[in-house]
């Protein structure tokens, strides 16, 4: 079954002085957001970016991968605490997302841990979007 | 150009049919925002999915993308309004992937033309870092229109 989602965004002027609103997304959780180029392309200071956003994507897709992954072989997760950190390249793209995850998981060794964190990475639909294009790299452990 | 390292976390908790993870960004625009198997393949009101973040992220980078290319040729926008519209499907044999990725842009362009900003958008397209990436794997359609051009 297909899934659809959808985001509106504002923007107004040019790039460099200009700015946009993120106005609303399908759930409604985000918005109204300010974003313009100095928050994403430098320091942010409280503005989200769309390489945030794309960070939150690949965590959030990320878990929800590893944790059917690890059911799947009869150790349900008690508890995974992911990240993604994307970077953005100006000039240049998004080069690289690297994802972090430590698991609470009981009865499984070190090793098929990070097996099923490594089948998760390379699987969830994100990662899918992104291979090819940007390096993904994993660093999973056991808490 | 510098470098941009942007982060985001989430908790999970359980199996990927009964559990729930919660999402967290640094700017804090997303503080614990819950979201599960259910809500992502059925959206509800209140929690979010990772395509429904990556419309975000893919309606923000293309309205930059635009914005910075009509800027280029001289006509500065005064609005862009652009949404992004993402589609997870279930592929035979390849599992969920995300399909598609359709934009949509209405623009008030004082100064521009059809033509200038046809080319405009063809440009915003192909320098949206997040259109590049979903090429890759997706297809990612435009449907862009100029209002009371003059």
């Amino acid at each position: 079954m297909a899934t659809e989602r959808k985001a509106s965004v504002t923007w107004q002027g040019d790039l460099m002085s200009g700015h946009g609103t993120i106005e609303s997304v399908t759930s409604g959780v985000l918005g109204p957001l300010e974003v313009d180029w100095a928050n994403r392309a430098e320091d942010a200071q409280g503005k989200t970016s769309p390489e945030e956003l794309i960070a939150a994507a690949h965590a959030s897709c990320f878990a929800m991968a590893l944790s059917h992954g690890l059911a799947q072989e009869g150790h349900a997760p008690e508890r995974l605490e992911t990240s993604a950190t994307i970077t953005f390249v100006p000039g240049t793209g998004i080069t690289k997302s690297v994802l972090t995850v430590t698991g609470t998981v009981p009865g499984l060794d070190e090793d098929a841990f990070r097996q099923a964190a490594e089948q998760a990475k390379e699987n969830c639909p994100v990662s899918q979007a992104l291979k090819g294009n940007v390096e993904l790299s994993l660093d999973a452990r056991l808490s | 150009m510098p470098r941009v390292d942007r982060s985001a976390h989430v908790s999970w908790e359980g199996n990927l049919a009964r559990g729930e993870g919660r999402i967290s960004a640094p700017s804090g625009v997303l503080s614990d925002a819950p979201y599960s198997a259910a809500t992502r393949i059925a959206s509800r009101p209140e929690t979010t999915s990772p395509e429904e973040l990556l419309a975000a992220a893919h309606a923000g980078c293309f309205a930059m993308s635009l914005a910075g290319e009509l800027t280029r040729a001289g006509t500065p926008p005064e609005r862009l309004d652009v949404s992004a519209n993402v589609t997870l499907d279930e592929v035979p044999g390849r599992g969920h992937l995300v399909v598609r990725s359709a934009i949509s842009a209405r623009a008030r362009v004082p100064g521009a033309d059809e033509l200038s900003f046809a080319q405009a958008v063809e440009a915003a397209d192909e320098g949206c870092t997040f259109s590049a990436l979903v090429r890759a794997s997706a297809e990612v359609q435009v449907d862009a229109t100029l209002e009371g051009g003059d």
